[in-house]
C-alpha cells in the first residue's frame, strides 16, 4: 500500500492507493470521504451530503438504514388557511372544505411513499378528525398529495391543526 | 408570504394556493409549478380571501 498525502492544485488529497482518493479537502470548500475511490460523504456550505445508505445504531440494536422524512407540514385549515411550518413543501392548495393538496418543493423519487398524519379541531362537537383520501381524488404523485379531512360523521371539516409526515 | 394564488377549478369552484416562503421559490415560481397546467391564475393579497369558510363551496372568482 502506498500512502500519499499531497496538494493537487489547492486540493489536499490523501490516497491509500496511488491514484485512488481516500480523503480530499478543498480550501474554503468541501471535505470528501471515499470508499474504494467512490465518494460517500461530503461537507457542503449547508451541511453534509451522504451518497448511499445512512446507517446508525440508536437503540436499533444494530446499525440499520435510517429512512428520512422527505416532506412535512403543519397548517391551519380553518379561517384564513395558513402554514405554521414545513419542509420540502412549496404550497398547500385549499380546494374546498376539508379538501387540500400538499405540493412538494422537490419531487419524490416515486409515489410509493408513506404518510403519517394527525389533526385537531378546536370545537367541542368534533372529537376525531381523520386525514385520508378518497378514490375520487387523484392518487398520491411524486409532486403532490391530495388529502381529505373528515369528522366522526364523515362530514368534511377544516381542522385548526393538520400535520403530515411523508417518509420515503 | 402575504399573498395567495387563486384559480378556478374544473368543477366551477375556486382553489386557493397558500405559498410557503421557506421553500426558496418565488410566488411566481410556485404558481408555475403548483397551478394545474394551462389554467390561468391570479395573485392576490391574503386580505382579499374570505376568512369565513361557512360557504366555502360557493366561492367564485370575479
Amino acid at each position: 500500500m502506498a500512502l500519499k498525502l499531497f496538494n493537487d492544485s489547492g486540493v489536499a488529497k490523501l490516497q491509500a492507493n496511488d491514484g485512488e482518493e481516500s480523503i480530499t479537502a478543498t480550501a474554503n470548500g468541501a471535505v470528501k470521504l471515499y470508499y474504494d475511490n467512490a465518494e460517500k460523504l461530503a461537507t457542503t456550505s449547508t451541511g453534509v451530503d451522504v451518497t448511499g445508505d445512512l446507517k446508525f445504531n440508536s437503540g436499533y440494536g444494530s446499525a440499520a438504514t435510517a429512512y428520512g422524512v422527505r416532506a412535512w407540514v403543519n397548517f391551519n385549515a380553518s379561517g384564513t388557511v395558513s402554514v405554521r411550518g414545513s419542509g420540502n413543501v412549496s404550497s398547500v392548495t385549499d380546494n374546498g372544505v376539508g379538501y387540500f393538496t400538499i405540493n412538494f418543493a422537490t419531487a419524490m423519487p416515486d409515489g410509493n411513499y408513506s404518510v403519517g398524519s394527525w389533526a385537531r379541531n378546536n370545537t367541542t362537537t368534533v372529537w376525531n378528525v381523520t386525514v385520508g383520501s378518497l378514490t375520487s381524488l387523484a392518487a398520491p404523485s411524486t409532486t403532490a398529495l391530495p388529502i381529505f379531512c373528515r369528522d366522526d360523521g364523515r362530514a368534511s371539516v377544516d381542522p385548526t391543526y393538520v400535520t403530515l409526515n411523508i417518509i420515503r | 408570504m402575504n399573498e395567495r394564488i387563486i384559480y378556478e377549478t374544473e368543477e366551477g369552484g375556486v382553489a386557493v394556493i397558500i405559498p410557503v416562503a421557506e421553500c426558496g421559490l418565488t410566488i411566481e415560481e410556485i404558481a408555475a409549478k403548483d397551478v394545474p397546467e394551462g389554467v390561468s391564475y391570479h395573485i392576490v393579497d391574503v386580505s382579499e380571501v374570505p376568512s369565513d369558510r361557512t360557504f366555502r363551496g360557493a366561492w367564485s372568482w370575479e
